[in-house]
């Protein structure tokens, strides 16, 4: 499972696939304040990415993988970061 | 539209037209200080009067032109071509937009976007070679829109941008659209924004695709198309150049403390008060402005500014024209006479039209006068009559005259475009070209000046394309690696003359009379019997010059025949002359008027007919021992020059002369394809005549231009010589 649930943080891990892509949105809304670690995020699909720009999480650290990182760091979520 | 919407209209296409011309100034010698003057003026003009209607992309542009000039102004920029580059394309949107403000009253659609994009370009710095990107710039308008910060991590020079928007079902067909971005070399920008505003996190649909990716790579566009293989349909590249980015000055600008402070100090001098009061405000005004001005770095002669701070409107006027340099305010500056330009009057052309006709009719009952006058015999009534016809005809003859300048427009009208023709082909092709203009002050008919235009910029063209050779050669021929390219008007025998002369590579007869063999237009043996003036004229002949071939054979371009058609529409001619080596020298000779033509009346078999006089060489009588006959084709020589002959009564179907006769009267035409000797009973007069064209049945018949009435009321018919023969 490339996504690990823990109450309010999600852990994203490897290739986060269009699988996820269901329970994360569900995980999101029942979630009143959620946070992401994308740390040891190597790939991220893009309807994971549509939600997270939905749903604004606040990004407890971001991917390690420079490409995500310039993704996360040129959106919303990554100013929203700071 | 309203009145001030119309001014707005003609004040802008003239400013828009000063600046052209002083932009072309300032490209050939950037130091000239009063060619930017100029162009900042029309500039800071055209952005006030702009912002008081609905246009902001106009104000826009010329805002951000008025900047740039400024720092070129204050030498914190240098000019160079590509910056011209940029602004006459700034001018030329501007010029565009006008039109359509003519026409529809309101901006296009996309000016928002192309007024963006324009404005980017003349902000950003100089940019190195390929500026061909500008064009694609409009095509990704988000480009021109980027962040200061954007536009760093972009970087600069040409770039790739991309556009895609994937399909909203992508997720079920396996697409994942980020993950491509990961296969696009040297990726600067990746901008990820939704398509549509997104829907509240409960109401989304997580598997339908709602983001749009813009992006821009460093490698070309066949570098970064491999990626988007998948997906050709929903994504579009192109190349894109941008400019390193820039900050705008900040001293003086629209806006700034500094302008706020100067615009406070011309309220303060619009102030009430006693005469004293507004003595001593005055002082206190000039000092604070002087103060001002010297802060932004613009020391300016504290005599000139007080001079400036007599009142409101002189103070305006004052900061508007650039301080700097402006040594008196009091005097008139001499680089600017026209700084008020008188307005014209514009009047409906079927009024003149109507009136021209009218003063045509009173020539003509003017004319019948003079019969009448000698009838009444010899008494003292028949002396007053003299005297009052002759008083008539004097006023008749300055009313026509005066009606005729009414109509007559400097040829500045038609010079003005070609020193930007010149420019810009000659960047084009590489060459160095001298443009001289002269006489752009003579005169000719609005209707002339319209045909005038068309040709003369193809005659240009051609000089530039096919004449003036490219600096090697000219080099290697012995001549200054600049051509020079002179286009000269003057006034001669009641006509206009065009002359557009090159020191290019000429045109070389040999070539022109095998390239007439080869393409079948002559025999052999009459292409060497050409002299050389008439083989050069062969360039002229319908379907010559046409030829891709024969415009690197003869050194001249396409369309020759086309010139001289529009100049015998309007009754003119067209002359050429080459040295191959030194040049070639183009002459279009037009009448002053087309409501007035002046013709040569000519008499056979007992009617009366008028010869347009701008083809007219000259009218001499041949003994008849000269003419050779071959056959019934007959020749003459006349001026060293074998010319055929035609006699009038066989091309009008009329009896032959019976008459034994010395001598014939012969009418010499130039035809644009040679002289023609065209022999008469006789030839009278030359009189200016109201040429009006056959109408109802007669329409169909060929050969004549028109009927005329001459002075005494006789009509005659003028003849079409080209049609006729």
């Amino acid at each position: 499972m490339p996504i690990r649930y823990d109450a309010d943080l999600a852990c994203f891990e490897a290739a986060c696939t269009v699988e996820d892509t269901l329970p994360l949105a569900e995980w999101l809304e029942a979630t009143a304040a959620p946070r992401v670690d994308l740390s040891a995020c190597t790939e991220l699909h893009t309807a994971l990415l549509q939600l997270l720009l939905a749903a604004r999480p606040a990004v407890t650290a971001g991917p390690e993988d420079a490409f995500l990182a310039r993704v996360i760091s040129l959106s919303p979520l990554g100013r929203g970061a700071g | 539209m309203s009145e001030l919407f119309d001014q707005f209209i003609v004040e802008a296409q003239e400013l828009l037209e000063t600046a052209g011309g002083a932009l072309l100034a300032l490209e050939r010698d950037p130091a000239d200080r009063a060619s930017v003057d100029e162009l900042f003026r029309a500039f800071h003009t055209l952005k006030g009067s702009s912002a008081l209607f609905d246009m902001a992309p106009f104000t826009r542009l010329v805002h951000a032109g008025e900047d740039t000039l400024s720092l070129l102004r204050d030498g914190r920029r240098g000019m160079t071509p590509d910056l011209a580059d940029r602004l006459f394309r700034a001018l030329d949107q501007c010029a565009r937009w006008v039109a359509a403000l003519e026409e529809a009253g309101t901006l296009p659609a996309d000016a928002g976007e192309a007024a963006e994009a324009l404005a980017r370009g003349l902000s950003g710095g100089p940019a190195d070679g390929a500026a061909a990107g500008g064009g694609e710039v409009e095509a990704f308008p988000w480009v021109a829109g980027l962040t200061d910060e954007e536009r760093r991590a972009a970087g600069e020079g040409t770039l790739t941008a991309i556009d895609y928007t994937p399909d909203p079902d992508c997720f079920f067909t396996g697409d994942d659209p980020l993950a491509l971005f990961r296969r696009v070399p040297d990726l600067r920008l990746l901008r990820i924004e939704p398509a549509h505003p997104l829907p509240p996190l409960a109401q989304m649909d997580p598997y339908r695709c709602v983001l749009r990716f813009r992006a821009l790579s460093g490698a070309a566009v066949e570098a970064v198309t491999p990626a988007f293989r998948s997906v050709p349909d929903q994504v579009r590249t192109g190349s894109v150049t941008l400019s390193p980015a820039f900050t705008p000055p900040a001293a003086a600008a629209q806006g700034s403390l500094a302008a706020t402070m100067l615009e406070e100090q011309t309220r303060i001098l619009d102030l009430p008060g006693s005469a004293a009061e507004r003595e001593s405000r005055r002082a206190a005004v000039a000092r604070a402005v002087a103060a001002i001005l010297t802060a932004l770095g613009r020391p300016t002669q504290r005599a000139a500014v007080a001079a400036a701070c007599g009142d409101v409107g002189s103070l305006r006027r004052f900061l508007a024209d650039g301080p700097g340099e402006t040594p008196a305010v009091s005097e008139p500056r001499p680089s600017a006479p026209s700084a008020a330009p008188r307005r014209a009057l514009r009047v409906e052309p079927e009024r003149m039209d109507a009136l021209m006709a009218l003063v045509g009719e009173l020539s003509v009952v003017k004319g019948q006068l003079g019969p009448l006058v000698r009838r009444a015999g010899d008494g003292e009534m028949a002396r007053d009559l003299k005297a009052f016809a002759a008083r008539v005809d004097s006023l008749v003859g300055d009313l026509r005259h005066a009606a005729l300048r009414l109509r007559l427009l400097p040829l500045a009208r038609v010079f003005d475009p070609l020193p930007r023709l010149v420019r810009d082909t000659a960047r084009r092709l590489d060459k160095t070209v001298e443009l001289v203009l002269e006489g752009a002050e003579t005169e000719a008919d609005k209707d002339i000046l319209d045909v005038l235009g068309e040709p003369l910029l193809h005659l240009v063209r051609n000089a530039l394309d096919h004449g003036i050779e490219m600096p090697e050669r000219r080099a290697a021929a012995g001549k200054p690696p600049a051509g020079t390219l002179r286009v000269r008007a003057f006034q001669d025998k009641g006509g206009v003359v065009v002359e557009v002369s090159d020191d290019g590579a000429g045109i070389d007869p040999a070539a022109m009379r095998r390239a007439a063999v080869a393409k079948g237009l002559l025999d052999p043996d009459a292409a060497a019997a050409l002299s050389d003036a008439d083989a050069v004229r062969l360039v002229f002949a319908p379907g010559f010059s046409t030829a891709g071939s024969v415009s690197e054979l003869s050194g001249r371009g396409v369309g020759m025949d086309a010139v001289r058609a529009a100049a015998e529409r309007a009754g003119g001619r067209v002359e050429i002359d080459s040295t191959p080596g030194n040049g070639t020298r183009v002459c279009l000779l037009l009448p002053l008027t087309l409501s007035i033509t002046r013709v040569v009346v000519v008499e056979a078999a007992g009617s009366l007919y008028g010869i347009p006089v701008a083809l007219v060489g000259g009218v001499q009588r041949v003994k008849r021992g000269e003419i050779r006959a071959v056959k019934r084709a007959e020749s003459v020589v006349l001026r060293d020059r074998v010319v055929p002959l035609v006699r009038l009564r066989r091309l009008l179907g009329q009896p032959e002369d019976e008459r034994a006769r010395a001598d014939d009267c012969v009418v010499l035409a130039e035809l644009g394809d040679g002289p023609v000797a065209v022999a008469v009973d006789d030839v009278g007069e030359r009189a200016d005549v109201v040429l009006r064209p056959m109408t109802g049945v007669l329409r169909g018949l060929r050969g004549y231009a028109g009927t005329a009435v001459l002075g005494d009321g006789r009509l005659i018919l003028v003849l079409d010589l080209r049609e006729l023969l």
